[in-house]
């Protein structure tokens, strides 16, 4: 075979034996397949969804393959308008198989791929596909847990692929070194197995580039793609944490993430409550982020960083072990207090400004003023009017100030009215003494 | 006419016109007759008339000079290093104006001050000692580092009698025209706990309602409570997490509450006979050393909203427990 074909394409499995891993799944989605030989089963479609490079497509062409079915694949790069896949699927459905095969698998690959825009109409050409269906339709995805797909999970018999192990895949590339005539060290394997974090494609990849054409494969040689890192947007890195296995996957995310370790933990905490349902899980992540807190707090104190490491391992390991049940995707939010802090920020300020009158008038700290005196006040101006116009008076507070306190615009009102009678009454009373003189 | 809160306006202006404390007056009357005060420590619970006392201090000492001669700080608000190097050794090191020889600085939640402020203060009494004097006020004087301490001569302000409170609180109603009934002063005497400012407070928030009564000091003090510490809990307690921290975000936010208060506000609520949460009584210890927990991660740690949010968490799972158990009681 040509030096030109890529390792993954030229061993990319052809029997079911040959593929590794994931057991479990393979005989379900197999179960499944056998039972349209006696009826229409319950589900009609099957949904096979898990990360990249674990073997979806794979999968299918090598089960369709082995069990004697035709397959009618769709996938990212065809166009799915609802129009243009009723032409595709009903063209392929009403001639007849060239092959002579007992019957045909309706395949869409990589149905996230799917443009909202460009596709419009597809998804619900697709559930409409599945509700008719005579034969088996599959579908792949990476990420499934997208709402706009919800009808599809519904109408679906959802299959796992989970990663490949370090051992599984590390199993592969020695096969692939024997076939090239390859001196391996396993350490050398291990490490790009490692890498490749369960993604066989990237591992085969990565094996190509450091190993074809020579005889001989080092740890060294390896060492030079170690530096090939990823960083991850913040969903993706969320995603890894969140389902990481072991306190070291959580841990390896840190050096994965494009953002800082203090952001992500904003985005860690506001995510929590979506991540982990579960009572017991939230309490344990959370104590893992408020004891990281309590490190952060000493670290400032002290300046000694050397806390630092036990903190980020609370903060990763910490909350990635809280999981008792296996991960979920769930659509991760942005940390909605930083909206509110930006937001507030003008209110902040001028709850600040009346602190400092309050503070400096009745001889406490800003502090009290804004926990005690404050909500004092609130009460005064809402029962009386003209009590709290004169406090505010000697407060000197301004109309906005009134109606922070008050939070209430009627009340505010009603304050600054009393406010207006007080000065017109005061300057009557200052006008009172000169007035004999004009009479 | 403006008027400025009760608890400042009824404030005592002379040492004479303190209601109680007589031994602190005592001696404090003592420093006045000789024009030379040392520095000072006063420490006690609050609304016992600390600050009080060293601004009747400080009027008695230099009469209408007092505003030239007198620094007042909140250790609070303004806690760090900085605030000591600069402001109060500026204000130290000048010489004072009229009769009396030195300055005074009052430094009031003194107890607030960081160890390294409190180290560089250490400094500033000793060098400046012939120009300025310090007046600390705290409430808890062991978080005082001992060498001021030692250099302090030591106030202790005991809490109030009952008897104390109510004639004040009787004194003012009369001068404001205010009924104020016998149950009336028992609900302030319950929520103020001996806290003087406290209880005035009370009194001109119910009295802003009309007759001071029990049900009217209660209603005050419900309204001046944010509605959002019970919700809160309660929501934990319910299992929405989601929007107990809602409202948590909104009382630090919105109501520009620090974590403690928070957590204070919550202990009360957890026991108060008239709040809205009911949970039997361990529970209710449970809750009370897990708020002890969070108080202290939050004076050791560096972000509110999450400790307090841990906080939740853990309502939430107590609530799930708590509902459980009844489940299989049944």
């Amino acid at each position: 075979m040509s030096v030109n074909v890529p390792w993954a394409e030229k061993y990319r499995p052809r029997r079911l034996v040959e593929i590794v891993g994931n057991k479990k799944a393979i005989s379900t989605l197999m179960t499944w397949l056998k039972s349209w030989e006696k009826d229409i089963p319950n589900k009609r479609a099957v949904l096979l969804y898990g990360p990249p490079g674990v073997g979806k497509t794979t999968l299918v062409h090598v089960i369709a393959n082995e069990l004697g079915y035709e397959l009618i694949e769709l996938n990212a790069s065809d166009i799915r308008r609802a129009e243009e896949l009723e032409r595709v699927i009903a063209r392929a459905l009403n001639t007849s198989s060239l092959f002579g095969t007992k019957g045909r698998i309706i395949f869409f690959d990589e149905i996230d791929g799917m443009s909202g825009t460009e596709d419009q109409g597809g998804l619900a050409k697709i559930v409409d596909i599945i509700e008719r269906t005579r034969i088996p339709v599959i579908m792949a995805a990476n990420d499934p847990w997208d709402p706009k797909f919800r009808t599809l999970r519904n109408l679906s018999l959802v299959i796992r692929l989970n990663r490949l192990r370090v051992h599984e895949v590390m199993r592969i590339l020695g096969r692939i070194c024997m076939s090239e005539g390859i001196k391996a060290d396993p350490a050398a394997l291990k490490a790009i197995a490692t890498m490749a974090e369960g993604d066989l494609r990237s591992a085969i990849n990565d094996l190509q580039a450091v190993a074809q054409g020579r005889k001989f494969l080092t740890l060294e040689d390896v060492q030079g793609l170690g530096r090939r890192i990823r960083e991850y947007d913040v969903f993706t890195v969320l995603k890894m944490l969140f389902s990481a296995r072991t306190a070291e996957e959580a841990k390896a995310v840190l050096s994965r993430s494009a953002i800082g370790y203090d952001m992500l933990i904003q985005w860690i905490h506001e995510n929590l409550p979506y991540q982990y349902k579960d009572p017991e899980e939230l309490w344990k992540a959370y104590d893992a982020l408020s004891r990281a807190d309590v490190y952060f707090g000493r670290i400032r104190r002290t300046q000694n960083w050397s806390l630092l490491s036990y903190a980020l391992d609370l903060v990763t390991a910490g909350v990635a072990m809280a999981r008792k049940h296996p991960y979920h995707f769930v659509k991760y939010q942005f940390p909605k207090r930083l909206l509110m802090l930006s937001r507030a920020k003008s209110a902040r300020q001028l709850r600040e400004a009346i602190c400092k009158r309050i503070a400096r008038q009745i001889h406490v700290s800003k502090r009290y003023a804004n926990a005690e005196i404050i909500p004092l006040l609130k009460v005064i101006f809402e029962a009386n009017p003209m009590m709290g116009a004169k406090i505010a008076k000697a407060l000197d507070l301004n109309k906005d100030m009134i109606d922070l306190i008050t939070g209430d615009e009627r009340c505010t009102k009603a304050i600054l009215k009393n406010m207006r009678q007080i000065e017109e009454e005061k300057e009557e009373g200052e006008r009172k003494p000169f007035s004999p003189l004009f009479t | 006419m403006s008027e400025i809160l009760w608890a400042e306006k009824y404030r005592p202006r002379t040492l004479d016109e303190m209601v109680n404390q007589e031994d602190v007056v005592r001696r404090l009357k003592e420093f006045v007759r000789e024009r030379n005060v040392p520095h000072l420590l006063f420490a006690g619970p609050p609304g016992t008339g600390k600050t009080t006392a060293a601004l009747a201090l400080a009027h008695e000492l230099y009469g209408e000079e007092w505003r030239n001669n007198v620094l007042e700080l909140n250790a609070s608000d303004e806690r760090g290093i900085q605030t000591i190097r600069e402001r109060v050794k500026e204000y130290a090191r000048t010489v004072a104006l009229g009769k009396v020889p030195f300055k005074m600085i009052i430094l009031d939640e003194a107890d607030n001050m960081t160890s390294d402020a409190q180290q560089a203060l250490r400094r500033i009494m000793e060098l400046y000692t012939a120009t300025a004097r310090f007046c600390l006020i705290a409430n808890y004087p062991s978080k005082i580092i001992e060498p001021i301490q030692s250099r302090c001569a030591f106030f202790r302000f005991r809490p109030l009698s009952k008897e104390d409170l109510f004639s004040r609180l009787r004194y003012i109603a009369e001068r404001e025209g205010v009924e104020l009934t016998e149950e009336g002063l028992d609900a302030i005497w319950e929520v103020s706990a001996g806290d003087m400012r406290r209880a005035i407070n009370t009194l001109q928030a119910a009295a802003a309602l009309g007759k001071v009564t029990a049900e009217s000091v209660y209603k005050a003090v419900g309204m001046a409570k944010p509605k959002e510490v019970s919700e809160m809990i309660n929501l934990a307690l319910k299992g929405d997490f989601v929007n107990a921290r809602e409202k948590l975000r909104e009382l630090m936010i919105n109501y520009g509450l620090s974590g403690t208060d928070i957590i204070r506000q919550v202990h009360r609520e957890i026991f108060s006979a008239r709040s809205s949460i009911k949970l039997p009584d361990d529970v209710r210890v449970e809750v009370a050393d897990l708020v002890g927990e969070i108080d202290y991660r939050m004076v050791e740690g560096s972000d509110d909203e999450i400790q307090l949010s841990a906080f939740l968490a853990k309502l939430v799972l107590i609530g799930k427990r708590l509902r459980e158990s009844t489940r299989s009681a049944i």
